[in-house]
């Protein structure tokens, strides 16, 4: 069943009574509760959009620095619960790294919080770690409180054609080991094209121009966008996660595939290029045996059942 | 069993010479930089392997013993006080960097390896690793892990939690996981995020023997300045003034008139002594971005009364300024003979709110309140001056600490942001968090221990408090 509760009272009411959840559609709590800048922080319940979320922070110059695809419909729950990423986690992290409090609301229709709204925080567990990414297993997040950077000052993507994946790794060798710091940096092959080096500058309008001179110098002299990521990201059929250094390699086994890969998290997503040839599952698909842990915490937070599954 | 046949169990597993038992062999461990609450563990082991820690566990499982697992014993909240006795596991021997990868910024250490061995061989990389407690030539990742640590250059690169990649812990059941990414595995990692669930845990779920932890790249430029400001209030305004700025400097501490001159007689770097503060803010990354950031910086200062902006001339100098910061509390000794440090958190915005109570709470306990703090965290560590030796002093402090820590819950903050909870703060619990609130926290806790024998009668009240109960002299931090 899907519960779409109008107030944070109903869905506790709701929730305990409630039957094998499936979705959660909490668009009539999407308020912003409170944006301090001097602090930079936001609380923000979890109906809201995170691009609604991102456009009012930015009138006071500030951002959530998390890029996911089609933030304009998805919700700051969704997000949370996804841990969804985009190209900037390579020099922002995730949203596990921004959020330092939540309001849930327990199967068992409690309604508790964790952390709070300082920027440093030791009090007690982490839930907001163990929250971002369950899915919606274990609580339904009500209310998220972020820590928040200023706008980049100037922000600015370089990419460069490489004839073949093995030019493609030299260059991010090449890159590496320089003194630039992006915070963008993806290889793609998009419908069979060449592979491609996108890198990504932001922070003082000083530091991005002196960088962008360096790249130049690499090659990297086409300004782009980061438009590529939303549009593949949808059709993508499998996602895969190897140490950095490994991706290149990896990316060797997959000839037939369109990608997008996170060269420097190395976080790939493919698409086979014949889909009816796609048998579901390339590179090393493991089988996930879920920790003891993990088991123990699902029965004690939801032991009814009520939310699903991992 | 008794007490002669448990040290001969615990000696066939890591040896004789890894087994503490004797008392005054055990006084050592009776305590960490917290001394207020003291007790004897009823035995300390050694181990050198994962192995022998999980033999260790198992023992103690089977006799129903409390597990203590401890570092370098630093915590100043006496995170690792085997209130009830039981066997402590000392991680100090377990202290190897195993590997330094830099190709994928990341090193694998042990956990009783000390925070500041990593930087120091991640550096011939270009690499170094983030958190840098003022402890950090001493306390060890394990304990860093256990509390999710912070420091002075947190602010722009965030804790131990945003720097551990992954580590593997030993349940108390004696299974061992690695929780989040492996060594040699990717970022993304299936199932829940226990490895970030588990740190801050304050050795509460199991013993963290390796780690797996994050290297960043050392930025090619720092400018760090010192701002001298005539009132707290003027650096504070330059604080925020620097943030609303969106300029985010690696640190932003400040340190107050009282202990400034303290700091200032112990290492004799060149403060002035009638600045009622100074500011250190440093920046660091690509070399134009500092240099255009610093004039905004230097303006900054200067619009909130800045006497005097100094910029560190090189290296030395900048390693000066440091130095003093980090020691700053171990000058305190030339104030008084003794003191208790807190650590509490409010919103940046209510720093100038927060300083100017310390100043009335230390009027209304007669006591003096140095303050030495990470400015831009909102992140304050006053610390009260007293003198166990005079009647009531020692009461007077601990009331001015219970003051300023409920000021902090008022103005919307934390009563600890890096120190942690252990046996010291307890009581302020139900204050910060509601009866829900820390039952679903137990609630985690149960799922990785659910005999509650990993340091127990910690962080929740309810739980057994130690019989003596003796304030002293706190060590540094």
């Amino acid at each position: 069943m899907t519960l779409a509760p109008n107030s944070i009272e109903q869905l506790r009411e709701q929730l305990p009574k409630a039957k094998a959840v499936e979705a959660m559609d909490l668009s009539a709590i999407g308020e912003l509760i409170e944006h301090v800048p001097e602090d930079m922080t936001a609380t923000v319940q979890a109906g809201m959009t995170l691009g609604d979320f991102q456009s009012q922070l930015a009138l006071q110059n500030q951002w959530l620095p998390v890029d996911p695809p089609c933030p304009g419909a998805l919700s700051i729950g969704a997000q949370l619960a996804g841990n969804a990423t985009g190209p900037r986690r390579f020099g922002c992290g995730t949203i596990r790294d921004w959020l330092i409090g939540i309001t849930v609301v327990l199967p068992d229709g409690r309604l508790i919080r964790n952390g709070g709204k300082v920027v440093k925080n030791v009090a007690g567990f982490d839930l907001c770690k163990l929250f971002v990414g369950s899915r919606g297993t274990l609580g339904i997040i009500v209310e998220a409180t972020f820590k928040l950077l200023p706008k980049p000052e100037a922000e600015v993507f370089l990419k460069k054609e490489c004839a073949s994946l093995d030019d493609a790794e030299a260059l991010l060798e090449q890159l590496w080991q320089s003194d630039l710091q992006p915070h963008v940096l993806d290889l793609h092959r998009l419908d069979g094209r060449p592979v491609n080096l996108v890198a990504g500058f932001s922070g003082a309008r000083a530091d991005v121009e002196a960088q962008t001179t360096v790249a130049s110098a690499l090659g990297l002299r086409t300004e782009t966008n980061l438009d590529y990521d939303a549009a593949f990201r949808p059709t993508a059929h499998v996602t895969e996660s190897v140490a950095p250094a490994d991706t290149i390699n990896f990316l060797h086994s997959i000839t037939d595939c369109d990608f997008v890969a996170r060269a420097g998290n190395g976080v790939v997503y493919a698409r086979h290029q014949h889909p009816e040839k796609f048998k579901g599952g390339i590179g090393d698909d493991l089988v996930f045996d879920p920790p003891a842990v993990q088991t123990r915490i699902k029965n004690i937070f939801d032991p009814e059942g009520i939310l699903p599954t991992l | 069993m008794g007490q002669t046949n448990l040290i001969r169990e615990l000696q066939a597993i890591v040896g004789a010479e890894a087994v503490l038992s004797a008392e005054e062999e055990l006084l050592v461990y009776e305590c960490d930089a917290y001394t207020l609450e003291k007790n004897l563990p009823t035995a300390v082991v050694l181990p050198r392997t994962t192995e022998e820690v999980v033999a260790v566990v198992k023992l103690c499982n089977r006799l129903k013993l409390p597990i203590i697992p401890r570092g370098a014993g630093t915590s100043l909240s006496g995170a690792v006080l085997a209130v009830d006795g039981g066997v402590m596991i000392a991680l100090t021997r377990m202290n190897r960097v195993l590997n330094v990868d830099a190709r994928n910024r990341r090193a694998l250490v042990e956990a009783g390896c000390v925070n500041a061995w990593i930087t120091r061989d991640a550096a011939p990389h270009g690499l170094f690793f983030a958190p840098d407690p003022s402890s950090q030539s001493a306390c060890t990742i394990g304990g860093n892990v256990a509390t999710n640590s912070g420091g002075p250059h947190t602010l722009k690169n965030g804790v131990t939690t945003n720097h551990v990649l992954g580590y593997e812990m030993v349940l108390p059941d004696g299974t061992v996981e690695w929780l989040g990414t492996e060594p040699d595995g990717g970022e993304e990692v299936e199932g829940y995020d226990l490895r970030g669930a588990a740190i801050g845990c304050e050795g509460m779920f199991g013993v963290v023997t390796r780690v797996l932890v994050r290297l960043m790249k050392t930025p090619p430029a720092f400018k760090t300045f010192l701002g001298i400001f005539e009132s707290v209030d003027d650096a504070s305004q330059a604080v925020s003034d620097i943030i609303r700025a969106g300029i985010v400097p690696g640190a932003l501490e400040m340190m107050d008139q009282l202990i400034t001159q303290a700091v200032e007689e112990a290492y004799h770097f060149g403060f002035p002594l009638d600045a009622g503060a100074v500011l250190i803010v440093e920046l660091d990354g690509l070399r134009d971005g500092v240099e255009a950031q610093g004039k905004q910086v230097e303006k900054i200062c200067h619009q909130n009364n800045a006497r005097e902006v100094r910029v560190a001339k090189d290296d030395t100098e900048r390693a000066a300024i440091w130095k003093c910061r980090k020691r700053a509390f171990g000058a305190i000794g030339r104030l008084s003979p003794n003191y208790v440090t807190q650590d509490g958190v409010v919103p940046r915005s209510k720093l100038p709110e927060i300083m100017r109570f310390i100043r009335a709470t230390s009027k209304k306990h007669g006591l003096r309140i140095p303050n030495v703090f990470h400015a831009g965290d909102g992140n304050i560590h006053p610390l009260i001056l007293y003198d166990e030796r005079k009647t009531g002093e020692v009461q007077r402090a601990l009331a001015a600490g219970h003051d300023i820590l409920e000021k902090c819950i008022a103005l919307g903050g934390s009563v600890t942001g890096e120190h942690g909870i252990g046996a010291e703060k307890i009581d302020f619990m139900p204050k910060q968090f509601s009866a829900d609130d820390l039952d679903a926290m137990k609630m985690l806790r149960r799922a990785f221990d659910p005999a509650q024998r990993c340091n127990p009668h910690k962080m929740f009240p309810g739980g057994k408090r130690c019989a003596e109960f003796a304030p002293r002299k706190q060590a540094h931090a």
